[in-house]
Formats: C-alpha cells, structure tokens, sequence
C-alpha cells in the first residue's frame, strides 16, 4: 500500500464524516458518553485499587492485652511477639496514652471523654508491624495463642471491604461497559451503512475499473476508526480535566481528614489515554467492519 | 487469442437457460458486434466475461487465463485488463470530466504522474480535450458516453466490453461515439459491443454474432444486423 492510497482514504473518510454532519456527530457522541462511563469505572477502580494497596502496606496488628497486668507479664508478652517470624517492629501503647491519643484524635469534641481519667476503659496494647502485610493472618493466629490476650485485631476488615468494592466495582463496570460498547458499535456502523448507500454508484463504478476489495473498503474502514478516534479524544479531555479538579479540590478542602488521597493526575491520565484510545479505535474500527461485510460485498 | 468461450452454459437460479453450450474466439485486435433481442443473452455474457457471475459449465479464457479459476482477490486484476462502457455512462456527478477519467487510474493506484501524463492523452482521444473541466450534466449524452469510454480505456486495457453504448443516444451523437470506439480498436484494443443499433451494425460492417434465446444463431465475419 502506497502513502498516497491512505491519504486518499483519509481525504474521503474526513469528506464523508463531513457530508453526514449529523449521523457522525450522533456517532462521535455515543462514542464519547459510552468511553466517559467507561473512563469513570476506570478511574473508580483505579481509584479503590490505590487504596487498598496504601492501606495493605500500612497493615498493623493491634494486640489489647487483659487488663491489669504487671510491668513483667507485660515484657515477657513483648519478647514472645518480637521473637515470631514476619515481625518487624512492636510498640507498646499503655492505656493512658490510648486514651490520649483517642481524645486528641477527637479535636472539638474531646469533651465527650472527660471524666474518664479515673475509670480508663481502654486497654494496654501493643501496635505490631510486619515485614509483609500478607503474614498478618498468621501472627495475628500465633498471638492469639499466647495467654493474657484479651483481643487481636488487624485491618483485615477494611481491607477485605475494599476488596469487595473493587470486585463489584468490575463486574459492574463489565456490564454497563460491554453493553455501552454493543450501543456504540452499532451506531457508527448504521453511519458508515449511510455513506456506504450515498456512495453506492461510485462503489460500482470501483468495482468495474477494477479497485481492489480494500481500496474500496479504505475510505469506510476509515471513517469508522476517525469517528471512534475523535469520540475518545472528546471523553480523554472531559474525564482528565473533571479530575484534575476533582483531585485538587479534594486535596485543598479535605488535606489531613482523609488518611490516603486519590490516585495522582499523572498516573490516572496515562492509563485513561491509553485504555480510551484502544476503546474507541476498536469501537470505530468493529463498527465499520460490520457495516463493510454487510452492505459492502464487493 | 484474445477472449475464448468453450461449451459454456449458465442456468439462473429461477431456471432459466440464459446461455446453452456457447463457443466463441474472438482474436486480437477485433472489432464484434454482439447481436440479439432483449433477454437473449448478452448481458450474461458480458457478466461472465466480467467474473461477476460465473458459468454453471465451460472455460472462458481471456488473455490465456481461465477466468472460472480466478481467485476472488484476482478479479480486479482481471477487470483491469478490460475496459467497460454502459448504456447509462455511469460517471460521477459531482467530478469533472477529468477527474473522472483520473479517478480510474487512482483506484489503480497509478502515480500522479501517470495520471497527469496520461489523462489528457485519452481525452483528445475521444475528441474532448476542451471539457476537461466541465461536470458530466453539463455535456450532451454523446459526450458523457464518450468520457466513459475514456475512463474505459485510459488504463490501457487489451479489451473494451462496451454494452449497448448508444442505447440512450439519438443517431447523431451516437455515430460520435462510435467514431471514438472504432478509433480506440484501431489503436489494438478488442472491442466487443452488444447493441440493438441496427443500422450501426450495417454500417460498420464488422464481425456480428448473433444470440437467441441463449444459443449463437449467427456468426458472420463481415455481417450485417441480419433479421
């Protein structure tokens, strides 16, 4: 294939989409609203993924020992963690301090635990960290096992929560995606079937003067992959710059509230331009092929 | 031998014997009348020789090819060997005469100085130099047809299938166009024409073979229209 042979299919695919103003904006439309839907599940998944590795690379064990032990009980306790395997570091924390910690974590509303002071009802406790956060489980089983334990816990629940959304989060966004994709598909192909019919005489004409199956294929091949290309380009920009702010905007009014923010711009925007542009040229592309096997059998 | 028809036969789908146990040799350089009433065969004919459809029996060879053996994506190539014109001229509404003649080359993926050289050259081949720039509905039937055979001939083809090439034209225009086509055959293009004209058949006293009802009735080197 020469270089002049794609011009030639570019020139007539940019008239075509020209002439049918209409049907190739409804097309570049659906495009982009079915790759915008598709760019806000990536991002949400993409989102909950980041978090869920920040929060499972700050996975600690809590350990809440039984109330009233002696400073001794208390060491030997602290000599047996540190002495399993996986354990990377281990941080007592008395009551008191607990109580302190919990009060200025409630800034304003400290008031609530006035009083008391006397009658702690937390409990001494030990913040274990690990050296992988996949051993969690097992420490935390091999601490139970030990005596004077009132309780263990890690932040198996959220995490696994997380886990959870994330799942949902795809089979969901498969659905509505795959049914977006269908919607779009057959709208760009209904536009290249109308340019087919407008070009039918000429498309004869080709045959006669014996054009090739894909010379004649060209041009609509063509307008399939410009329409799906400019729908995502149109969705690239609305989704970046809807996050760009999003993401500012979270850090100015919400910075120190939230223990994790969202995923950066820069990572974000890589893979939407990526995904996006793979999305709408395949959209495009399948699109006009339907249209091609089906009203253009030269 | 340039076109060689052997015991072909085609049947359509509805049953009808369009063409039964056909022979013909045309050779290089001749000029053919292909005769007959409506419905008698020349349109399947001139389809088979085009590989639309294919025969149901027989080998037709063209340029010592079997076309019945053509590959689907070897059909363009075969098309491009044969020059057609139609009753109804088929050209572009909306590209002028030159660039309708250069819009046959392109599909070839001729460069564009091939193009430039040799469009004008078929142009003043059929006496229309002077239009070059004008759209088709601004020419008189005659003329369009006569872009049409330009268009036919301007890859160069061995052979131009013209059928029923006056068919819409009053007598006037029509001896234009044939005046074109037989210049075009003096040049060595094979040209088979399929036609009703009568009296441009008895005119140009050409080889004429005649169809009927799917069966060649006639075949005569220097005939007329006969009956």
């Amino acid at each position: 294939m020469k270089l002049r042979t794609y011009k030639y299919f570019f020139k007539e695919s940019v008239k075509s989409i020209w002439r049918n103003k209409v049907m190739s904006l409804a097309s570049i439309g659906s495009v982009m609203s079915a790759l915008l839907v598709i760019g806000i599940f990536l991002i949400l998944v993409l989102n909950v993924d980041y978090l869920a590795q920040k929060l499972e690379s700050q996975v600690e064990i809590k350990v809440h020992l039984v109330d009233g032990l002696s400073d001794n009980i208390i060491k030997d306790i602290q000599k047996e963690i540190e002495g399993l395997e996986g354990v990377k570091e281990i941080v007592f924390v008395s009551k008191d301090q607990a109580l302190k910690e919990f009060s200025e974590s409630l800034g304003e509303n400290s008031y609530l635990l006035e009083g008391l002071e006397g009658d702690n009802p937390l409990s001494d406790s030990f913040v274990v960290t690990l050296v992988d956060p996949r051993l969690a489980p097992k420490v935390t089983l091999a601490i139970k096992a030990m005596s004077n334990i009132e309780n263990v816990v890690y932040g198996k629940e959220i995490l696994e929560k997380l886990l959870d959304i994330t799942y949902f989060l795809r089979i969901g966004s498969l659905a509505i995606v795959g049914i977006l994709f269908l919607i779009s598909v057959f709208i760009i192909s209904n536009t290249i079937k109308l340019t087919v019919f407008a070009r039918r005489r000429e498309i004869g004409i080709m045959k006669y003067i014996g054009a090739t199956d894909w010379f004649v294929r060209g041009p609509f091949f063509f307008e399939g992959v410009l329409l799906g290309f400019l729908g995502s380009i149109i969705s690239i920009s609305l989704l970046a710059t809807g996050y760009y702010f999003l993401s500012r905007y979270i850090e100015q009014q919400m910075f120190g509230l939230l223990v994790v923010s969202l995923m950066p711009f820069n990572e974000v925007l890589n893979t939407l331009i990526v995904a996006l542009l793979i999305f709408g040229v395949i959209i495009g592309s399948l699109g006009s092929m339907i249209s091609i096997r089906k009203f253009l059998r030269v | 031998m340039m076109i060689e028809l052997v015991n072909v036969s085609k049947t359509f789908n509805n049953g009808h014997k369009a063409l039964k146990n056909i022979n013909i040799k045309i050779d290089n350089g001749e000029f053919v009348f292909l005769v007959g009433p409506s419905g008698a065969g020349k349109s399947t004919l001139i389809k088979l020789l085009l590989k639309e459809i294919d025969p149901d029996d027989g080998k037709i060879i063209i340029n010592g090819k079997d076309v019945t053996k053509l590959k689907r994506r070897e059909i363009p190539y075969l098309r491009r060997s044969i020059g057609v014109v139609f009753q109804d001229f088929r050209l572009l509404p909306d590209k002028t005469v030159y660039e309708n003649v250069a819009f046959a080359m392109e599909v070839t993926e001729a460069s564009p100085k091939d193009i430039r050289r040799q469009v004008p050259i078929v142009l003043s081949l059929v006496g229309l130099s002077k239009k070059a720039n004008l759209y088709p509905n601004q020419l008189s039937g005659g003329e369009q047809q006569r872009v049409s055979l330009a268009r036919a001939i301007v890859n160069g083809p061995s052979i131009l299938i013209a059928d029923e090439p006056t068919g819409n034209l009053d007598p006037d225009t029509s001896w234009e166009v044939m005046k074109s086509l037989n210049e075009i055959n003096h040049r060595g293009t094979t040209v088979l024409m399929a036609t009703h004209a009568k009296d441009i058949v008895n005119a140009m006293k050409k080889r004429v073979i005649a169809i009927e009802d799917g069966t060649i009735t006639r075949d005569d080197m220097k005939g007329g229209y006969g009956i």
